[in-house]
């Protein structure tokens, strides 16, 4: 009996606290989250199986009717990161869950497992029509999970506008299996691999692909739902949604890339390339703005499938340039980086929802000094900014390197001064890009977790359950176990992408982790040990003297410092927002209370919105023009019944005319 | 085996060599600055003294820090030691632990501690030198990058031994001259240099780098001094390794580059903090012709 179906059977069974009796909705979570961990574990299990063993037979291979369940090596790859998150976030939410006691706890449960259930699903799907079902049933069991906190007012607005927007992303994949399916005359995804799409139809098929998973992975301009319905949904949900719906998209994306459609045409590549680079940096400047925590870590979202979007549009480019043993470095570094996104944001999300549960608050501006009240909290926190920052020793690290060698193969093979200028704009792009990054989890971890107390709502903050902690220790270890040993990670999906049929075997440009060469190189684990010999000889330095520590208030110019003295988070990211203000395009509005006192102690009350660029020139007018040609139909659908039946009885004598006529 | 332990050995050395030179190129920096003010100025030894000094006070802590506050200057300390290890010149050799990118990285990952350390002890003059200089660390990394990418489109690799300029190929061309300008340019921003910063004052008004460190007293404030003479002097020596196009000793370049940051800081103001995009933008420009020019 094959794992795989005992974990679907699993999870089948972790719904059934969507009919559990009410007075028991304790047991009901903790048997739901049970089934989830172990059917997680399962598929762990069995994709690790899979994946290790060098025999190219099917993961799964099933039919029933029509419908087949089929999974290869690149499906393995994204069912390992989903099962890892599954057991993970699980695991969290055992206690995180709780708080949610007396608000449809049983629902929450039941659709988490159903969430995870669709979303494996989906990844082994082995025909067009399995494929959609599952799209559809995970795109609407989030929806429900985003919709859960329904009493909030901006949630319900969230979750329908994450309806509106993967309904439309759902309607243009679709259209794409449409068209791909018709001239190989069947839905079967290994029959598809076999279609001849030509011309305009083969453009048109991979465009609507690719607006289709765009949307779903949160790629800019199609990005507008994902800052709202990420902060909304409970905090374990959005880790999911996060760590593993987006990397969802980038599986359909990959089918359709490397079997359906194929990499032959340049400016393939190059559209997802440009839109990948430019989404990574508008992503993060957005992030490095917010001050809502959720908010700043949906943004960087949006930054990460960017960049992994940048080196799958790189490996394309590479690919149709017929330098496909290179590809294989650019989407080596699409699956590590997807893989170690899930982990960071995975522990990031997890530990946003550790402080709401401490503070009850989501607004980095109100906290300050949460590590002296929660300090394995904050030590994973750190790591987990530190890896989205892309510091070395941890995964995030890895994923950029090789995005940014892959890169540098394109650049050596860029001959014509054109690609030399795309060349650069990359670069350009990504130095941003990794430097904003920097500065938005300094600003975001600092703000929140050190310095002092700025409100009270931090006094009563408290270290996390077992559970919780676990959830993110767990995240953490994984986040530096690959940033020090990469070498497992990357060798298994250089050998995922080599099995996608794109290029033999082999290691292409030699990425040798600590060895010698003319190569590439990075050797985390060397560097980290002479760092930490040297490191504990200074602190020993340190601490051995003679002479004393004391402690003393800080220096403030004479005076006794507040803590509303320290910088704000808004006032950190001004030099930044006034460098890109052009982008930006921040509204400031200062009012003053007080008009009584002219210069001192009056009160001003100071407001600051930066409206998403897409959402003003994109959406709005697109939105405009629907209401607008729709009041142009209101003039003729009064409403009243009368009229719609003349317009019945004129269009029947038209009909009648017709076919007299002809 | 053999050959990586001697390699990383040889390695180490190189990182304490340089931290061993570090005090004494800051000192000279200051005295050309000195003698060209018309100042007798300090000793070119005085930095030695002024460490030694650092080390032997009291360090005041505020209770409102935490161990990140420890944390961070031997963290800096350590990536800038890191980064001279790994710069090509003197006795690094073919092998290395990292290549460009790990290189920048590195050093990223001193600033990640010494700015969330800024944040630390709870005033306005931390975070507001932390803020300063993640923006100017947001303007230099694409020029950086762009540097790492002219060397590693000409010798095909991104390890920084493989990128030392090699004058038979690239002697006083276009491409060289301008990414050796432009780098120069860049170096002075990164090190928190006129006209970017200014290493001289604590106005709050002029200081970025230095703000951030200004909670800091005794064998912290030592280990961060001595973290920034040493970023001076890898960014020489990579400047002089690998972009100055002209075929003379290593270390003379290194003297060389020194003596020209003196003047150059003599020279200049500080620019206004909004006026270094400008600047950095000329660099990237002047990166991108060099590369079209490549």
């Amino acid at each position: 009996m094959d794992f795989m179906i005992i974990s679907l059977l699993v999870y089948l069974l972790g719904t059934v606290t969507l009919i559990w009796p009410k007075k028991a909705e304790l047991g009901a979570h903790y048997f739901g989250m049970l089934c989830s961990v172990v059917a997680s574990g399962l598929v762990v299990f069995s994709t690790l199986r899979y994946l290790l063993t060098t025999d190219n037979n099917w993961l799964i291979d099933l039919a029933w009717g029509s419908y087949t369940l089929q999974a290869d090596g690149w499906s393995g790859a994204f069912l390992l990161l989903t099962g890892v998150a599954g057991v993970i976030i699980s695991l969290y939410a055992i206690d995180y869950g709780k708080g949610y006691i007396g608000s449809r706890i049983r629902a929450l449960s039941g659709l988490w497992n159903l969430f995870l259930l669709s979303i494996v699903l989906v990844l082994i799907s082995g025909d067009a029509f399995t494929f959609i079902i599952s799209w559809e049933v995970m795109a609407l069991v989030s929806f429900m999970l985003v919709y859960h906190e329904s009493e909030k007012k901006k949630t319900v607005s969230a979750a329908y506008q994450y309806m509106v927007m993967t309904h439309i992303g759902t309607a243009a994949i679709m259209v794409a299996f449409y068209l791909v399916a018709s001239t190989a005359e069947s839905f079967s995804f290994v029959d598809m691999a076999r279609n001849n799409l030509t011309g305009y139809m083969k453009d048109a098929a991979f465009l609507f692909a690719f607006a289709g998973f765009a949307l779903k992975s949160g790629l800019m301009p199609l990005h507008i739902w994902l800052p709202n319905a990420h902060p909304a949904a409970p905090s374990h949900v959005s880790a999911l949604m996060s760590g593993v719906m987006l990397k969802v998209a980038v599986y359909g994306f990959g089918r359709f890339a490397f079997q359906f459609i194929g990499m032959d045409v340049f400016w393939y590549g190059l559209l997802v390339m440009l839109l990948g680079l430019i989404s990574a940096f508008l992503g993060v400047l957005y992030a490095v703005m917010e001050v809502d925590m959720k908010r700043i870590l949906a943004y960087s979202s949006v930054e990460n499938m960017g960049i992994i979007f940048a080196a799958f549009g790189c490996g394309m480019v590479l690919y149709s340039m017929g330098m496909p043993m290179l590809s294989v470095v650019a989407f080596t570094a699409v699956l590590v980086h997807a893989v170690s996104h899930s982990f960071m944001k995975g522990l990031l999300f997890m530990s946003a929802g550790c402080v709401m549960h401490a503070t009850g608050s989501k607004n980095i501006e109100h906290m300050g000094g949460l590590a002296r009240k929660m300090p394995y909290t904050a030590l994973f926190t750190l790591i987990g900014s530190m890896a989205l920052a892309s510091m070395p020793f941890t995964s995030g690290l890895v994923g950029e390197w090789l995005t940014l060698q892959s890169y540098i193969t394109l650049a050596q093979q860029a001959g014509s001064p054109e690609m030399r200028l795309l060349v650069v704009f990359a670069f350009i792009l990504l130095g941003l890009t990794g430097a904003t990054a920097l500065g938005c989890f300094v600003r975001m971890y600092g703000i929140a977790f050190l310095g002092r107390a700025r409100t009270h709502i931090v006094e009563k903050a408290h270290e996390m359950p077992f559970f919780m902690l676990l959830g993110l220790g767990m995240e953490a270890f994984l986040i530096v176990f690959v940033g020090l040993m990469p070498d497992y990670l990357v060798n298994l999906m250089q050998r995922v992408v080599s099995g996608t049929g794109i290029a033999p075997m082999g290691n292409p440009i030699g990425i040798i982790w600590g060895g010698s060469g003319h190569y590439a190189l990075y050797s985390p684990a060397l560097i980290f040990i002479v760092f930490v010999l040297i490191g504990v000889f200074m602190v020993a330095a340190l601490y051995r003297s003679s002479t004393f520590v004391t402690k003393d208030v800080t220096w403030n110019c004479g005076t006794v410092p507040t803590s509303r003295q320290q910088y704000s988070a808004t006032g950190f990211s001004k030099p930044l927002r006034r460098a890109f203000d052009g982008i930006l395009n921040p509204k400031r509005r200062t009012t003053y209370l007080r008009k009584e006192h002219a210069y001192f102690g009056r009160k001003l009350h100071y407001e600051l919105s930066i409206p998403d660029l897409f959402n003003d020139k994109l959406y709005k007018p697109i939105q405009q023009m629907m209401i607008n040609s729709s009041s142009s139909f209101h003039k003729i659908q009064e409403g009243s019944v009368s009229i719609y039946i003349g317009y019945t009885m004129v269009a029947m004598i038209v009909v009648l005319i017709w076919g007299v006529l002809l | 085996m053999e050959y990586m332990m001697t390699s990383i050995g040889l390695s180490l050395v190189q990182g304490f060599v340089l931290l061993l030179i570090a005090p004494l190129v800051a000192g000279i920096i200051n005295k050309v600055k000195a003698r060209l003010q018309k100042r007798q100025g300090a000793s070119i030894f005085q930095e030695y003294f002024d460490i030694a000094k650092w080390w032997k006070k009291a360090t005041i802590l505020t209770p409102y820090t935490g161990i990140i506050f420890v944390v961070a200057p031997v963290v800096y300390f350590m990536t800038s030691f890191m980064a001279a290890t790994m710069v090509p010149g003197f006795l690094q050799g073919q092998f290395s632990m990292g290549d460009a990118f790990i290189f920048v990285y590195i050093l990223a990952l001193g600033r990640f501690f010494m700015t969330l350390s800024s944040m630390d002890a709870a005033t306005s003059f931390g975070g507001m030198g932390g803020s300063r200089e993640i923006y100017i660390s947001v303007l230099v990394e694409p020029a950086v990058m762009l540097a790492i990418l002219i060397n590693s489109i000409r010798y095909h690799s991104t390890t920084l031994s493989a990128m030392v300029i090699d004058y038979n190929e690239a002697f006083f061309t276009v491409s060289t001259v301008l990414a050796c300008v432009a780098f120069f340019l860049t170096m002075l921003a990164e090190n928190s240099r006129l006209p970017v910063d200014n290493p001289d004052t604590h106005l709050e008004l002029t200081m970025i780098h230095e703000c951030m460190t200004l909670e800091y007293s005794g064998k912290l404030l030592s280990l961060i001094h001595l973290g920034s003479y040493l970023k001076i002097v890898v960014f020489l020596t990579l400047f002089g390794a690998l972009y100055v196009p002209v075929e003379i000793p290593l270390a003379l370049k290194v003297l060389l580059g020194a003596i020209l940051i003196g003047i150059v800081e003599t020279l200049n103001n500080k620019m206004r903090l909004f006026k270094v995009r400008v600047y950095l933008g000329a660099a990237i420009v002047l990166l991108l012709l060099a590369i079209i020019a490549e």
